[in-house]
């Protein structure tokens, strides 16, 4: 389908032609540069792994379920198979093969692999993080966001339903309780498929103004710690009011998403249930 | 507005877009891999400067194609030429390119270096003192071509056509040079092949007539690499691309390298087999395959020549496949696993699981060997046919995922001329002792003129550097400097070298962006063209300024060959008189000279299918499209040829001969293609070989005696070597059956992936990667010699010595050394290049020489920056000066193994000294030349070579009898 190809090439650093394609959804007037880059470079990073996987970091074994979902098509895995662009445009790719297939059975083999790529690879995470786009994102980008979420909803009609809860929300695990001495609890929180939360250097900034805390340059794990170092009671207060707000967006989308919206919504819960035990004893965790 | 309207919106707009023959969505881009600008934006393309960070400054580009001539494989670049000043500033890959795809390795962008070079060659310049010395004068191009055209037509007149001989490294084109000494009437192409690639071109050349292989590694099960291609070697990153697909799509990599090589660390099974055991290994596994029914019967049923084989050698038994089969087995039950890992140190158990993975393969095997084992051992050739052996087996044979004879994977458009064969034989390239060679004996041809076999009025040497490059350069500095031998050396080369200091002209000729070429190469099964052209002579062009002159666009008066060949043509014979003028004359302007535009226009127009059309799609004319595009895919998944039907045009009056060869009347149809194809021999009536009988249909087959895959040889049979007229396994010069107490084998033939051989020495990035050659040593070798990791040693070989530090690895078979040929390159003076070569002096004590460093590089002022940074000053050791020469008497090529006894360096001894006797070197050169079946003595026919095989600048038939009274004098 066309649309999702175009949607794509607008998660990519606008150009020249980028205008001809936003004009044809309907977007307005190409966004600049430096919206983009805040955007996708600084804020949410487009790339599947980063909240699908494990770790929370680009890459992994997330990157490589999404690279093997090429292989098993028998195709050769682009360099960033999980990058945003990448997965709209093999999606895309997926509808047309299913259009173009000679006969009925061919077309509802192209149909299962649509569907196995709609709701393992792209609603597992896309309808989370374009919650949180519409957030923080520029109008334009918010615009972008909304055409993308509705047109991913809508798949859910064309393709079917999956019973089956999404190969990364199996696999990703929970938080660690730092009070076991185990794992990186810190990481674990910034990991939005452990924790339930996509939490974006905006919302840093928002805490470190919510909390009269200075906000220190560097990475988010470092800038959450520097919060937690100045106010530990008052960041776990913080963190914990975040996981609630975090399970009651994850719960809106219960009547489309089903068990995916649950295992989100699961993860919050228990993010906001650790943390609040947390709270008691917050300054021993830091 | 709802989805469905959307997505409707969404494909007009891009359907509009595109019917405007533009490109909706952008590049880079990953949306449809559109990782490249939009080709309607290569005439303005926006880019930040790089180098004016954090500022945010815009240059403007035109994006004009051009093709790499850093190695053979003639990948597509894209010369980003500034609008403002018209220079190149970057080149990056061209998307349009079939065989490259946009994706290039980094000698490809080093053209830029190569470009900008501050110590490169910029004018004509004349040997001012003795030769060797050091004295030059700039002279202009009129001077130089006046007095070499002279010489030329002197030697013509003089029907001493012999004396004129042009010696290539790399051609980087299809034909157009060899034409123009066709068109002299000179049998004078001399190629470096013999030191490079000849014993691996026998070895496929019996087999199917075709001396190359062309495997399509990307959709293959199995792939065998041979001490191979894939970043080992310094070129052909279009195969290395196409493995990485075919290992990303689930095939299995097997390598044997005794060197852990860069592909060896891709591979799934890598064995390190002692050097010159290889074919031992590959008959194991055929023998596997053999004596298990694994191999595709009716494949080898139909397309082996078994029936020849069997009513040939043997007769006793009645012809029929099941005999062939029992045959088969007998004469490969020796060769078990235990066996082939006794010969190669190789544990059995490897050696049978490649061939538990080999036989799972099917068709879908690609296989590749070039140089290293080929051309290490003598024997080599041996390798490459059992290697084949394998896909003959399994029926890989030119299907998808297999390997296919190149010739059916490439395309040269027939020029403008093709003049006719010479009507001569010139045997200082091509000796009555080597009929068999691939190609000509040119690394002994110091040797030859050194015992008065002949002597030359003008020699070329064009992209190759033989002091440097061939074993024994000392023998050659001997000839070069005699002017009795060597009347006048004309050296065509953009770049300082260690043969061109011996020159009487240097002549500098064009990098990758500054000539025409035209180039096909067998990346995978499909046939294209590459046009490589002057970028800025196209960019110009693009502004509306014409340009009959390349000299006028490049640096100084740097010009380029096509040009330079017509006009030398041109001036040996201005007013016509000899019959050569008319090969240089324009068509369409009587009189003229012809231009490279008119050259390449006819080519286009008229000899490439398709590429006219296309061209018009677009509203262009075809030389305009080609400029445009730099490459042309003439045709997609070419197939299985010999499968193919004969038409019945072709079939007049045939006869069919007793093992199904077909022979008809009807003239060989006229083909745009001329890529050159083996010949065979017609039937005694003249008709010429055409197909092979089934019952079905009559099949176009291969184009060898046999018109099958050659499994038996009668060529080589009957010119002498009944015993390897099958494949078998010989034993090297270097097995330990051959080496005397305390020799061990040293492996010189590896190469380092980023450098060139000789124009890459100012490369500036190539250079800070790669720019010294340590000896590998293992570490229990290197305990036993008492050397550590930097320290000194001396390995000495047959003829003298070399002093390198060395490296103590585990990425070597213990007991064997090896030391890359890729460096060691040295100057005389201060002048050359100065970023990779070495000062050093020479030492000459009657047949005794030396060489010893006075000077590694340093940082020095230049017109760029990046001189004054330079940090290294070690740039390797000249091992190849230190090899006698060791023709191997099939096939022709220097086989390269060295054994070599090495121990730590003595006292006196300094890093880089040489020491090589010349008479010692021509001492192993004659008993080398004892092991060679000449002609006269084993020629079945009184011929000087079997008519049917390829040779460059093949001479008319009857050039190729022996002389008479040569008959009269074997008669007494």
């Amino acid at each position: 389908m066309e649309l999702f190809r175009a949607l794509a090439v607008l998660a990519e650093p606008p150009t020249e032609e980028t205008g001809r394609v936003a004009e044809a959804l309907g977007l307005g007037a190409r966004p600049c540069a430096e919206e983009y880059a805040e955007l996708f470079v600084f804020e949410l990073y487009p790339y599947a792994s980063v909240y699908v996987g494990r770790e929370g970091m680009l890459g992994g074994e997330a990157g490589d379920r999404v690279g093997g979902f090429w292989r098993a098509l028998g195709q050769v895995p682009p360099v960033e198979a999980d990058h945003l662009s990448v997965m709209l445009a093999l999606y895309a790719r997926l509808c047309e093969l299913e259009e173009e297939g000679g006969n009925e059975a061919l077309r509802a083999g192209w149909r299962g692999a649509r569907r196995a790529f709609l709701w393992e690879h792209l609603l597992s995470w896309l309808p989370v993080y374009l919650v949180k786009l519409a957030e923080v994102a520029p109008p334009f980008y918010r615009r972008w966001g909304e055409v993308l979420l509705k047109a991913l909803l809508a798949e859910i009609e064309v393709a079917g339903r999956q019973e089956s809860l999404p190969l990364h929300l199996r696999e990703a695990g929970g938080l660690v309780d730092p009070r076991a001495g185990e794992g990186d609890f810190w990481q674990a929180l910034l990991t939005p498929a452990r924790s339930g939360m996509i939490l974006t250097r905006a919302d840093l900034r928002r805490a470190g103004r919510a909390l009269g805390c200075g906000v220190r340059m560097g990475e988010r794990k470092f800038v959450l710690k520097s919060l937690a170092a100045q106010n530990a009671r008052g960041t776990f207060d913080w963190l914990t009011e975040e996981a609630a707000a975090w399970e009651k967006r994850h719960r809106s989308f219960e009547q489309t998403l089903g068990a995916v919206a649950d295992a989100w919504a699961a993860k919050a819960k228990d993010a906001g249930r650790l943390l609040g035990d947390l709270k008691q004893e917050a300054s021993k965790v830091i | 507005m709802n989805l469905n309207e959307l997505n409707q919106r969404v494909s007009a707009a891009r359907a509009e877009t595109e019917a405007r023959g533009e490109t909706f969505y952008p590049g880079p881009s990953r949306i449809h891999l559109a990782a490249f600008p939009p080709k309607e934006r290569w005439d303005d393309w926006v880019e930040l400067d790089s180098r004016a960070w954090p500022e945010r400054r815009e240059r403007r580009y035109m994006l004009v194609p051009t093709t790499c001539f850093n190695c053979e494989s003639a990948c597509g670049l894209l010369a980003y030429v500034d609008r403002e000043s018209l220079q190149v500033q970057k080149f990056e890959g061209n998307p349009e390119h079939p065989g490259s795809r946009g994706r290039n390795c980094a000698k490809g962008p080093a053209t830029l270096n190569q470009v900008t070079d501050p110590d490169r060659i910029l004018y004509p310049l004349k040997r001012a003192g003795k030769r060797g010395e050091g004295k030059w004068v700039r002279v202009s191009w009129d001077e130089a071509l006046n007095d070499i055209a002279a010489r030329i037509r002197t030697a013509i007149e003089e029907d001493r056509h012999n004396e004129v001989m042009y010696h290539v490294g790399r051609p980087g084109e299809d034909g157009f040079t060899e034409r123009i000494l066709a068109a002299w009437g000179v049998d004078g192409h001399n190629s470096h092949t013999n030191v490079c690639s000849s014993s691996a071109r026998a070895g496929y050349q019996y087999w199917m007539g075709l001396d190359r292989p062309s495997p399509d590694h990307a959709n293959a099960r199995v792939i065998l690499l041979i001490s191979s291609h894939l970043e080992t070697g310094h070129y052909f990153n279009p195969h290395a691309q196409r493995v990485i697909e075919g290992k990303a799509q689930g095939a299995k990599l097997i390598v044997f390298d005794t060197r852990l090589s860069n592909t060896a660390t891709h591979a799934d099974i890598f064995v390190s087999p002692y050097p010159g055991s290889e074919a031992a290994i590959l008959l194991s596994v055929a023998n596997h395959l053999i004596q298990n029914g694994l191999y595709n019967r009716e494949f080898v049923r139909r397309w082996w020549n078994w029936e020849e084989y069997m009513t040939v050698e043997r007769p006793e038994l009645e012809t029929s496949f099941e005999n062939f089969e029992r045959a088969l087995k007998e004469l490969y039950q020796s060769y078990t696993f235990e066996y082939a890992a006794s010969e190669s140190g190789v544990d059995a158990r490897a050696i049978e699981e490649i061939a538990r993975a080999v036989s799972t393969a099917g068709t879908r095997f690609s296989s590749h060997n070039w140089r290293s084992a080929a051309a290490g051992n003598s024997g080599g050739w041996m390798v490459a046919r059992t290697l084949f052996m394998l896909n003959a087996l399994l029926g890989a044979v030119a299907t998808p995922g297999g390997v296919f004879p190149n010739a059916w994977n490439k395309f040269v458009p027939k020029p403008i001329y093709t003049p006719p064969h010479p009507p001569r034989w010139n045997e200082l390239t091509w000796p009555r002792e080597y009929p068999l060679a691939m190609n000509e004996l040119s690394f002994l041809l110091p040797h030859f003129l050194k015992e008065g076999r002949g002597k030359l009025a003008v020699y070329f040497t064009r992209v190759y550097n033989p002091v440097w490059t061939n074993p024994d350069g000392f023998s050659w500095v001997e000839v070069l400097r005699d002017e009795s031998l060597i009347g006048c050396f004309v050296a065509l080369t953009p770049t300082w070298n260690e043969t061109s200091y011996f020159a009487d002209y240097i002549l500098p000729m064009g990098h990758g962006s500054e000539r025409h070429d035209l180039h096909s190469y067998e990346t995978h099964d499909a046939q294209w063209i590459g046009f490589r052209q002057p970028v800025l002579r196209a960019a110009r062009e693009r502004t509306g300024v014409r340009v009959s002159d390349t000299r006028l666009v490049n640096p100084g008066e740097v010009w380029e060959e096509n040009e330079f060949w017509l006009e030398l043509t041109w001036r040996i014979d201005p007013m016509g008189d000899l019959g050569i003028r008319q090969f240089a004359e324009s068509l369409k302007h009587a009189g003229e000279r012809l231009s490279v535009d008119e050259y390449y226009e006819y080519i286009f127009e008229n000899s490439v299918p398709g590429l006219k059309e296309r061209a018009a799609e677009e509203g262009l004319t075809p030389l305009a499209f080609m400029r445009r595009y730099g490459a042309f895919e003439v045709k997609k998944k070419v197939g299985a040829v010999y499968e193919e039907a004969v038409p019945e045009d072709e079939l007049v009056d045939t006869r069919v001969d007793g093992f199904g060869r077909v022979y008809t009347r009807a003239p060989k149809p006229a083909s745009p293609n001329i890529v050159p194809i083996s010949s065979p021999d017609p039937d005694a009536e003249g008709r010429r070989l055409v197909g092979v009988k089934f019952d079905d249909h009559i099949a176009r087959g291969f184009p060898t005696p046999s018109g099958r895959l050659e499994f038996y040889s009668r060529t080589l049979a009957d010119w002498g070597w009944h015993k390897e007229s099958t494949p078998t396994y010989i034993k090297s010069h270097v097995h330990p059956d051959n080496l005397s107490e305390g020799q061990t084998v040293l492996i010189s033939t590896f190469r380092l992936p980023v450098q060139i051989h000789t124009r890459s020495a100012n490369a500036k990035w190539l250079d800070e990667i790669a720019h010294t050659n340590p000896l590998w040593i293992h570490p229990r070798h290197a305990a036993e010699l008492g050397v550590k990791t930097g320290e000194l040693v001396r390995v000495e070989t047959e003829i003298g010595y070399f002093v390198v530090r060395a490296w103590v690895t585990e990425g070597i078979r213990p007991g064997v050394v090896a030391c890359s040929h890729h460096m060691g390159r040295w100057k005389l003076t201060e002048e050359g290049q100065r970023q990779l070569m070495a000062t050093v002096s020479l030492d000459q004590q009657g047949d005794r020489w030396g060489l010893k460093r006075r000077k590694g590089v340093a940082p020095y002022e230049s017109t760029d920056p990046d001189t004054t940074r330079i940090w290294w000053t070690d740039v390797g050791v000249h091992q190849n000066l230190t090899f006698p020469v060791h023709p191997d008497p099939v096939s022709g090529q220097h086989c390269w193994h060295q054994a070599v006894r090495v121990r730590r360096a003595d006292t006196g001894d300094r890093y880089g000294d040489i020491d090589v006797d010349v008479n010692l070197a021509h001492e192993v050169y004659r008993r080398w030349l004892q092991l060679a079946r000449p002609a006269d003595t084993h020629s079945p026919d009184r011929t000087r070579r079997p008519y049917w095989l390829l040779r460059p600048l093949k001479p008319a038939r009857e050039y190729f009898r022996l002389p008479e009274e040569e008959e009269l004098v074997s008669a007494d």
